[in-house]
C-alpha cells in the first residue's frame, strides 16, 4: 500500500494497556505500530470460542494467519473486583500453515508449559508489582468476569509492543435462567440460586471455610448445573468467636432448602470446604433433625466434639495455636495444629454413625489442616463401622487447601486474618499450581457425577436438560 | 421466545430418547413438529409465530445490545405448544447473541451519512464490510455487528427509510456522493485496513454494491451479492442515483388469490430502467452472487444470469462466484434465524404483505451454508 497511508497509520494514536500495576492504574501509552507490519502482510485472526460460558467450560484459543514458524505469545488478563491485574501467557511457535492452537500446541514457556488448552486462565496470577498474599474470588455473581485474551510477536519481551490482536471473553458463574434470591428468614442468611425450569430439583447447602463471610459463586455454578443451591453465611471475617453458631442454625439452613417449593425434599446433600467440610459431617452424623441425601467434603476434617457448638471447635484451633509454624517466607502452616487435635478420640465425630455417602476431596499437599491423616482415620472408623461402602476418597499429589472450581487460579498462600488474634497473617495453603489446577478440574468432574448419580438418578429419575 | 415487540415464536420437535434415556439433539431424529430429520438447530430455524399471532411477522433483532433469551424446554409426549398444557419437565434459557463480548457499536452521522459502525475488540487495523440492505429501508444492523463479532470493521448504511436522511422517506434522496462518502469513512477509519474493504449487499442494496463498485472509482476488495437486481428497480430522478418514489410504478406488481404482493417481476433484466444498469463488465474485484432458487421478490436467476454471462464475455469470469440454494426465499440472512415467506410490507394506504418465498428448511440451509461461504470468501480476499 501507499507510503502516504503506511504514514497515516504510524500516526494514529492507539491506546496499549502496560502490564506493570503502576502503568495499569489510569496510563493511556501512545503506541506507534511498526508500519512494516501493516497490510503488506496479512493481519493475524485470533478467535476464542465460545466467547461467553460457564466458568467451568472449557473453550478453544486459535490464532491464524500468522508467518509460518513465527514465535509469537498469548496472554490473558483480568482486571478483578479488588482492582488488582491478573495474567497468564504461553509462548508458541505458529505451525507451517500460520496457525496455532492452544488445545492441539504445546506451550514453550511463560505461566505454563506444554500442551494446556486452558492454562491462560489456571496458570493466572497477579502482575508484576501487585500487592502480596492475593486470591481471586468473584463476589458479584451477576457479571461476568472479563479477560482479555490477545496474541503478541516475539516471547522475550513480548510487553514492548501492542497486540497483534484481541478479544475479550465472558466468563459465568451463573447460566442465563439462574434466578438469585437473598435469604434472610428463620435467622439464617445466604443466598439461595435456583436453576431455570420447573423443577422440583435436588438441593445443596453449600458451605465455605473459616474466612468467613457470603461466598455465591460456588452455589451459583451448581444452580448452573441442575441444583437448588443455598450459599450460607455463618460468620463474618474474623468474627468466628463471637458468632453465635448454635447447630440448629446450619440444620435451619438445610431446611430451608428442603422445603422450598421446588426442591424434592428427600433429595437435598451437603458441600463444605474446610471449616464449612467440618460442620457437613457433624451435620451428617449427629443431626436428629437433618438427614442429608449425600455429603461432598472438601479438604475437610473430622474434628467436631460431639454435642458442642462450632464456637468450641475453633476453641480447640486456639489451644493449639502454639503448634503454629511458619516457613521461609513467615506464612503460617497450620497443619501441625489439626494434628495435635486429632490426636484426642474425643475430638472427632465418630463417623462409623454416617448413614449417606460421603465424597472426600483433598490434597496431598494441604499445609492448612492434615486432611489426607483425617481422611485414613475416617476411612477407619467407617470400615470398623460396616459403612465404608458409603465413603468415595478423591486425593491428589502436589495440590493444596483450596480446592476450587475449575480453571481458577491456584493460590499457594493468601492474606487471612486469625480469628484468635484478629493478626493479618498469610496463611499457606500449599499445592503446586499444575498439579493443583489438574486436581480442580478432575474433581469438579466427580464431584458433578458424585452428586447426579446421588440426587438425581434412580430410583425415581428425574428428566435434566 | 419473545420477539422485541412482545411475539410469541415457537418451535417444537418430537423425540424418542434412547436405550440410556437421553436425547441429542446433534445425533437423534425429530419424528414430528416444526422440523424433521437430524437439525441440530432446528427449534431456532424452526421458530414461527405462536397461534394467534399478528399476520405478517418477521423476526428482526434491532436492538443488538442485548440477544434474544430463548426457553428451551422438555415436556412430555409428543405434544404441540397450541394443545393443552403438557408437563413440562425440564427448562433452560439460552441466550443468542449478535455482538461478541468487546465489540463496539459506534453511530456514524458524519459527513452527511447516517450509520452504525460495529469494531471488532482489539486495537486493530481490522479489514472492513460496507453493509447494504434492501427497499425495506432504516437502519439494519445485525449483520454488521456478526461481522464485527468475526474480526471485520463493518458499517451499515441507511439510505431510505430513515427520519434522518433527507426528503421524504419514500425516495432515495441520497446519491452517489452518499455511498462513496460511506465507503471513504469506513477507508479512512484509524483502525480500518484501507486496501481491505469488501461491500456486501441484500436485494436492491445488490444493485447499490454494484454502482458503488464500477461506477464511482471506489476500489473494494471483493462483493458479496445477495438476491438482487443489476439496475434500479424505480426510476431514477438523476444521474446521480436518487430515484423516485419506489410506490410510483406499480406495473409490474404480481398479486397472488390472498392479495399479497410479489416484487419479482419489477427486477427482471428487461424491466429495470436502462440508464441504471451497471456496467458489469467494469468490474475489477472477485464477487460472489447468492441466489435464492425460490425467492419471489426479486429475480435473482436472472440477474446472476446476467452477470455472469456479461462478465463471460469480458474475459472476467475468473471473478465470478455463485451460489444457488433451492427451495431457498429472497431473505438470505445470517443463520439459524427463521424465514419469513411472506410478512407486512406496508401499512399505509392499506395493509400489504409482501411475498418474499422461501420454505423453511431448505431456507434454513441455505442460510447456514452461504453465512460459511461467505466468511471464507471474505477471509480470502480480506485477510489474506
Amino acid at each position: 500500500m501507499s507510503l502516504e497511508r503506511c504514514l497515516s497509520f504510524s500516526r494514529a494514536a492507539l491506546r496499549s494497556v502496560c502490564f506493570t500495576k503502576q502503568h495499569l492504574q489510569g496510563c493511556v501509552h501512545i503506541c506507534l505500530r511498526r508500519s512494516s507490519t501493516m497490510s503488506q502482510a496479512a493481519t493475524p485472526i485470533l478467535s476464542v470460542f465460545p466467547s461467553r460460558a460457564l466458568v467451568d467450560e472449557k473453550f478453544k484459543v486459535l490464532v491464524e494467519n500468522l508467518p509460518p514458524g513465527c514465535p509469537v505469545t498469548i496472554h490473558s488478563l483480568h482486571h478483578s473486583e479488588d482492582q488488582d491485574y491478573w495474567e497468564a501467557y504461553g509462548h508458541y511457535i505458529s505451525d507451517d500453515r500460520g496457525k496455532v492452537s492452544v488445545s492441539d500446541d504445546l506451550s514453550f514457556g511463560g505461566t505454563y508449559t506444554g500442551k494446556e488448552p486452558m492454562g491462560l486462565l489456571w496458570s493466572m496470577r497477579p502482575v508484576p508489582g501487585s500487592r502480596k498474599g492475593l486470591r481471586l474470588r468473584k463476589m458479584n455473581v451477576c457479571t461476568p468476569m472479563l479477560m482479555d485474551i490477545s496474541v503478541y510477536s516475539r516471547h522475550e519481551g513480548f510487553r514492548d509492543q501492542a497486540p497483534l490482536a484481541s478479544v475479550l471473553i465472558e466468563r459465568w458463574y451463573m447460566a442465563p435462567g439462574v434466578r438469585r434470591i437473598d435469604i434472610r428468614e428463620r435467622g439464617v442468611r445466604g443466598t439461595l440460586f435456583i436453576p431455570p425450569g420447573p423443577g422440583p430439583f435436588p438441593g445443596l447447602l453449600d458451605m465455605w471455610g473459616g474466612g468467613g463471610g457470603l461466598l455465591e459463586y460456588r452455589s451459583a455454578l451448581l444452580a448452573s448445573r441442575g441444583y437448588v443451591a443455598l450459599a450460607l453465611e455463618y460468620f463474618s471475617p474474623g468474627e468466628l468467636q463471637t458468632a453465635e453458631l448454635e447447630f440448629n442454625y446450619f440444620e435451619t439452613a438445610f431446611n430451608i432448602v428442603k422445603d422450598h417449593p421446588q426442591v424434592m425434599p428427600d433429595r437435598v446433600g451437603i458441600f463444605g470446604l474446610s471449616l464449612g467440610s467440618i460442620v457437613t459431617m457433624a451435620l451428617a452424623v449427629e443431626s436428629r433433625v437433618v438427614k442429608p441425601r449425600c455429603c461432598v467434603c472438601i479438604s475437610g476434617n473430622h474434628c467436631f466434639p460431639p454435642g458442642r457448638t462450632l464456637a468450641a471447635v475453633t476453641g480447640e484451633v486456639d489451644m493449639n495455636y502454639d503448634k503454629v509454624r511458619v516457613d521461609e517466607n513467615n506464612h503460617h502452616i497450620w497443619r501441625d495444629v489439626g494434628l495435635a487435635i486429632m490426636r484426642e478420640p474425643s475430638s472427632k465425630l465418630d463417623m462409623g454413625k454416617i448413614n449417606c455417602p460421603i465424597l472426600l476431596v483433598n490434597g496431598h499437599d494441604d499445609q492448612n489442616w492434615p486432611t489426607v491423616e483425617s481422611a485414613e482415620d475416617i476411612t477407619e472408623m467407617m470400615r470398623a463401622a460396616g459403612k465404608e461402602h458409603l465413603l468415595t476418597r478423591l486425593e491428589y499429589p502436589d495440590t493444596g487447601h483450596l480446592i476450587e472450581p475449575p480453571f481458577s487460579p491456584h493460590f499457594r498462600a493468601t492474606n487471612f486474618i486469625v480469628n484468635l488474634t484478629k493478626e493479618k497473617v498469610i496463611m499457606l495453603w500449599g499445592g503446586q499450581t499444575k498439579p493443583h489446577s489438574d486436581a480442580q478440574e478432575d474433581s469438579w468432574r466427580r464431584i458433578l457425577t458424585f452428586l447426579q448419580q446421588h440426587l438425581y438418578c434412580s430410583p425415581s429419575p428425574k428428566a435434566k436438560l | 421466545m419473545h420477539s422485541e415487540d412482545g411475539d410469541l415464536w415457537e418451535a417444537f420437535a418430537h423425540y424418542n430418547a434412547d436405550a440410556d434415556g437421553t436425547v441429542n439433539l446433534t445425533r437423534d431424529h425429530s419424528v414430528g413438529g416444526s422440523y424433521s430429520g437430524c437439525e441440530a438447530m432446528g427449534l431456532f430455524w424452526g421458530l414461527q409465530p405462536a397461534p394467534g399471532a399478528r399476520e405478517g411477522l418477521r423476526l428482526r433483532k434491532k436492538n443488538v445490545e442485548t440477544p434474544y433469551v430463548v426457553h428451551v424446554s422438555l415436556l412430555e409426549g409428543h405434544v404441540s405448544p397450541s394443545e393443552e398444557q403438557s408437563n413440562e419437565l425440564a427448562a433452560v434459557t439460552t441466550e443468542r447473541w449478535y455482538m461478541a463480548p468487546g465489540v463496539r457499536r459506534i453511530e456514524i452521522r458524519k459527513d452527511g451519512v447516517i450509520g452504525t459502525l460495529f469494531l471488532p475488540p482489539g486495537t486493530g487495523p481490522f479489514p472492513g464490510m460496507l453493509d447494504l440492505w434492501g427497499m425495506g429501508g432504516g437502519l439494519v444492523e445485525y449483520r454488521s455487528a456478526l461481522f464485527a463479532s468475526r474480526g471485520y470493521a463493518s458499517l451499515s448504511v441507511a439510505y431510505i427509510g430513515h427520519k434522518e436522511l433527507p426528503g421524504p422517506q419514500n425516495k432515495i434522496n441520497v446519491g452517489d456522493s452518499y455511498f462513496k462518502s460511506a465507503f471513504h469513512l469506513l477507508q479512512d477509519h484509524h483502525q480500518v485496513c484501507a486496501d481491505r474493504i469488501g461491500i456486501i449487499g441484500l436485494s436492491f442494496g445488490v444493485y447499490l454494491t454494484l454502482r458503488l463498485a464500477t461506477n464511482i472509482g471506489v476500489k473494494p476488495s471483493c462483493l458479496i451479492c445477495v438476491n438482487g437486481p443489476v439496475g434500479s428497480t424505480i426510476k431514477l430522478s438523476d444521474d446521480d442515483g436518487r430515484t423516485e418514489n419506489f410506490e410510483g410504478d406499480q406495473k409490474y406488481w404480481m398479486y397472488d388469490d390472498q392479495g399479497h404482493v410479489s416484487f419479482r417481476a419489477v427486477s427482471l433484466p428487461a424491466n429495470l430502467s436502462p440508464e441504471s444498469k451497471v456496467k458489469i463488465e467494469n468490474l475489477t474485484c472477485p464477487l460472489m452472487y447468492i441466489v435464492g432458487e425460490d425467492d419471489l421478490s426479486s429475480s435473482s436467476i436472472e440477474n446472476a444470469d446476467l452477470i455472469e454471462e456479461t462478465l463471460r464475455a469480458a474475459g472476467k469470469s475468473q471473478l465470478f462466484t455463485r451460489l444457488s440454494y433451492p427451495g431457498a426465499g429472497h431473505l438470505i440472512e445470517p443463520p439459524y434465524s427463521p424465514n419469513s415467506r411472506s410478512s407486512l410490507w406496508s401499512v399505509k394506504p392499506k395493509k400489504l404483505i409482501t411475498l418474499w418465498g422461501g420454505h423453511l428448511a431448505p431456507h434454513a440451509a441455505a442460510q447456514e451454508d452461504a453465512w460459511k461461504k461467505i466468511l471464507d470468501f471474505m477471509e480470502n480476499n480480506l485477510r489474506r
